[in-house]
């Protein structure tokens, strides 16, 4: 597949705190997901991405475009959807006078012209019924659709979403989770999460990250495989695994390195993830 | 029917050319008579057509316009740029109100303490607009911030609205609460110049220093001039700033600060305060 967004060497320091260490990466069309833990640096990546903030080194460049210099900056955020992780809205507006207010600032002026595409992505996100209405008057869920309708004005290449699910309900996590598929249907989405389920439905690859760098990038089936053999069901925790939890069948779940004679069973993406983590953990000490 | 409007004029009718009285029969006409109406779709120019809907559904889907967004739009303001206005986070009725009250109270206390010159007021007058711009464009009062940041639209040009927006409202104010203390003629007009110096200065120095710090900075030292002013000025005597040749400088600030502001725009679109490590 070719290759839309691609980043080498990206480093960003706030401080003391390094929030990117050299990550370089390629996405493609579709939807990419990133996983980490708090504080590996997957907000600052996208916000990098993004163009919201300048990494110290290294370069990226997005549909063709290298945002280093004043005309390729406008041309990324011009190809750019972007949902933050906390979406501010003006409390006074409407679903559609908050997606008019970003349709003018990505550019569009003719008022007809703009109205249409107003109208197009809240319809694209199913909230044509309630543009009229207050946002604060709208549920968690409504609200991040507006969000993502505002993302999604101008109909961009590359969609950058920042934990869009967080908050909400599973109900409006599968809502959302369709939209997201439908919205990677022919650009570039990266989509930030900590759920591993946003990523086992909706991503065709996934890059995990952790203090600031890059872990793994793959498929999800591959980030499954690295648990492979090393997941295993007892009816007490063992001691001994990296990681175990009670399912909701009352039998333990446990990751790591089974004993002998350990009944294993089938690994998840989840389990694949602890792994990385747990890896991480352990390069960090030895 | 015992008659039929011409072809032509059907033509004229779907180009919106056909003119009274002629265009008001066949208005009436055409509701009446089918033949006609199907004259007429057959020669409406089908894209034409179309895009009257399009406005039709703008218009009908166009966001109700506020107070201030309908005012700027009557007196000439594009739509797109009253909405960007509308939309700067200190044009609200509580920004307008805790400044009234805060400039009400000063030029009260002003009138009441029966000073040679106003200096309460010129003091604090310049600090109003200043710290309106400073929350006009930034992460502390726009909730929007990470979105605008990463727009096409400049930050610079962005800026350059609200602080209009901000400017004009502030030293609206501002000259409100000077007629209200004629006693003191042009003197009490001496806080326009400062106004404008620092809020130029603030700006120049933002892409620096951030939107919080930098008017925080400027605000320290107005301050600080104005309590070493106090300390040599003789009783009853201007203070410094406030003299002419306080007012030259203040102008020669001004307009330094504004062409450091232009040669520092482009900076607003790549150096975005506000952002930190995340959780």
């Amino acid at each position: 597949m070719t290759t839309t967004v691609s980043a080498a060497g990206l480093s960003l320091r706030y401080g003391l705190t390094t929030a990117l260490d050299d990550v370089s990466l390629r996405l493609t069309e579709g939807v990419t997901g990133l996983l980490g833990p708090n504080g590996a640096g997957k907000t600052t990546l996208l916000r990098v991405l993004a163009t919201a903030v300048p990494a110290d080194e290294g370069t990226f460049t997005v549909l063709g475009h290298d945002p280093r210099t004043p005309a390729g900056r406008q041309e990324t955020r011009r190809v750019l959807g972007y949902l933050p992780q906390t979406p501010g809205f003006h409390p006074d507006f409407s679903a559609f006078d908050f997606v008019d207010y970003v349709a003018i600032l990505k550019e569009l002026t003719d008022r007809t012209a703009r109205h249409n595409e107003v109208r197009r992505v809240l319809a694209e996100v199913d909230l044509s019924d309630v543009r009229g209405k207050r946002i604060k008057k709208l549920s968690g869920g409504m609200r991040q659709r507006v969000a993502l309708a505002a993302a999604l004005v101008g109909d961009p290449g590359f969609l950058v979403l920042d934990e869009p699910t967080v908050g909400l309900d599973p109900e409006q996590r599968m809502r959302f989770r369709e939209l997201i598929a439908r919205a990677g249907e022919g650009r570039t989405v990266l989509l930030s999460t900590h759920q591993t389920e946003d990523v086992a439905m909706l991503c065709h690859r996934v890059v995990v990250m952790a203090a600031g760098r890059v872990r793994f990038d793959g498929t999800p089936a591959e980030l499954t495989a690295r648990a492979a053999g090393r997941v295993w069901s007892s009816s007490e925790r063992d001691p001994n695994a990296k990681a175990g939890w009670r399912t909701g069948l009352g039998v333990f779940r446990n990751v790591g390195d089974p004993p002998p004679g350990a009944e294993l069973v089938e690994p998840t993406l989840e389990d694949g993830y602890l792994l990385t983590l747990d890896g991480m953990h352990a390069e960090a000490t030895a | 029917m015992t008659w039929h409007v011409a072809e032509d004029d059907v033509r004229a009718y779907a180009r919106g050319e056909l003119a009274p009285p002629m265009l008001w029969s066949a208005d009436t006409h055409l509701a009446q008579c089918a033949e006609c109406r199907a004259l007429l779709a057959s020669v409406t120019d089908p894209v034409a057509l179309d895009a009257g809907w399009e406005r039709l559904d703008a218009e009908l889907d166009a966001p109700r316009r506020g107070l201030v967004e309908s005012l700027l739009v009557r007196i000439g303001v594009a739509d797109h740029t009253a909405r960007l206005l509308a939309a700067t986070p200190v044009l609200r009725r509580s920004w307008f109100g805790a400044v009234a009250l805060l400039l009400v109270m000063t030029v009260l206390v002003t009138d009441a303490s029966n000073v040679a010159t106003p200096d309460v007021f010129l003091a604090l007058a310049p600090l109003l607009p200043l710290a309106g711009v400073a929350m006009a464009y930034g992460p502390v009062l726009d909730p929007t911030y990470e979105m605008t940041v990463v727009a096409p639209m400049h930050g610079f040009k962005l800026l350059m609205i609200r602080t209009t927006a901000v400017l004009v409202a502030g030293l609206g104010l501002n000259g409100l609460a000077t007629l209200a203390l004629p006693g003191y003629g042009l003197a009490a007009l001496a806080w326009l110049l400062p106004a404008l110096a620092l809020t130029a200065t603030s700006l120049a120095l933002t892409p620096r220093l951030g939107p919080v710090l930098a008017p925080g900075v400027v605000g320290g030292a107005w301050t600080a001039l104005l309590l070493v002013a106090h300390g040599r000025a003789t009783h009853g005597g201007t203070l410094a700033p406030f003299t002419a040749t306080g007012q030259t400088v203040a102008a020669a600030v001004a307009v330094l600060a504004a062409g450091l502001l232009y040669l520092a725009r482009d900076r607003f679109d790549t150096k975005t305060p506000g952002f930190g490590p995340t959780a």
